[in-house]
């Protein structure tokens, strides 16, 4: 199964909206990964890519800081924790609220080859990103033959 | 009792605008507070760099935009997904004067926090009513 993988083409000016449609693609969720307890329209939304080290999980939290976010593993779950506050200056009224506040949590069941307790996660610009590696069974090995 | 789940909208696309660039721009979600001495937005844009945002005010018109980079997927495969990434803009007629000079801009963890404040002129002015 080939997959897409993302590279800057030498020309830059079609390189966001290649990305785009490829995300796109996989909206439907057609390679059918089951997530499991999680659902879409909850926050945050999830993206997963994968590399050749294993599956690199997105998930936009604008408006969280580090400190507030909660991850823990549990066999092959992945959950993902915290709470989001939105500023109410003194003596406001509100004109418009997008925005909402409040506690969220989201699981993700991972598939088999994949280690969530040796996952990492960074923090920038309001995206985490988790990064789980692949068991180290899991991973290609070379067999070597033997001579007679 | 479950609380309430906090949800996520699909992004939608700015419309009525094409911008010279190709790839999708999305609308950010925006808060707006009025406090008697200024106007505060707040716009989610995750992903975009500080770097890369231009705030705008001409003729009443406020215009916020934000670029996110490619860099952070090279060599990534989608597997699954449920938003997409794009850069962001939004335009707003402001109501109240605004003074230009003395607009603040921060982004933090994502979101763009302006200050607006309110010109002179435009603040709410008590009347005194002198006696006979």
């Amino acid at each position: 199964m080939a997959l897409f993988r993302f590279s800057s083409p030498s020309d830059p000016v079609s390189g966001l909206l290649d990305l785009q449609r490829e995300l796109d693609r996989f909206f439907q969720n057609p390679m059918g990964l089951d997530l499991g307890v999680s659902s879409r329209g909850v926050f945050p939304a999830v993206n997963i890519f994968s590399d050749k080290d294993g599956y690199i999980a997105r998930l936009e939290v604008p408006g969280v800081s580090p400190e507030q976010i909660n991850i823990e593993s549990h066999g092959r779950t992945l959950t993902i924790s915290g709470k989001r506050e939105v500023v109410t200056p003194e003596g406001g009224s509100f004109h418009r609220r997008e925005r909402e506040s409040g506690a969220f949590s989201r699981s993700l069941q991972l598939p088999d080859d994949l280690d969530p307790g040796r996952a990492e996660a960074s923090y920038k610009h309001g995206i985490l990103t988790v990064r789980v590696p692949k068991k180290e069974d899991a991973k290609p090995r070379q067999i070597t033959v033997k001579g007679a | 009792m479950t609380p309430q789940e906090l949800s996520v909208r699909t992004k939608q696309e700015l419309k009525g605008e094409e911008q010279t660039r190709a790839g999708r721009t999305y609308v950010p979600d925006v808060d707006i507070c009025e406090t008697p001495n200024s106007l505060w937005l707040w716009a989610d844009m995750p992903g975009v760099d500080e770097q890369s945002i231009q705030i705008n005010l001409a003729d009443g018109v406020l215009s916020i935009e934000g670029h996110v980079s490619l860099k952070d997927y090279e060599n990534l495969a989608p597997v699954y997904t449920e938003y997409n990434i794009g850069n962001y803009a939004r335009r707003f007629t402001l109501s109240s004067d605004i003074d230009a000079e003395r607009i603040k801009a921060r982004m933090t963890n994502g979101v763009l926090e302006l200050e607006l404040p309110k010109a002179e002129r435009a603040k709410p002015r008590r009347i005194p009513i002198s006696g006979s």
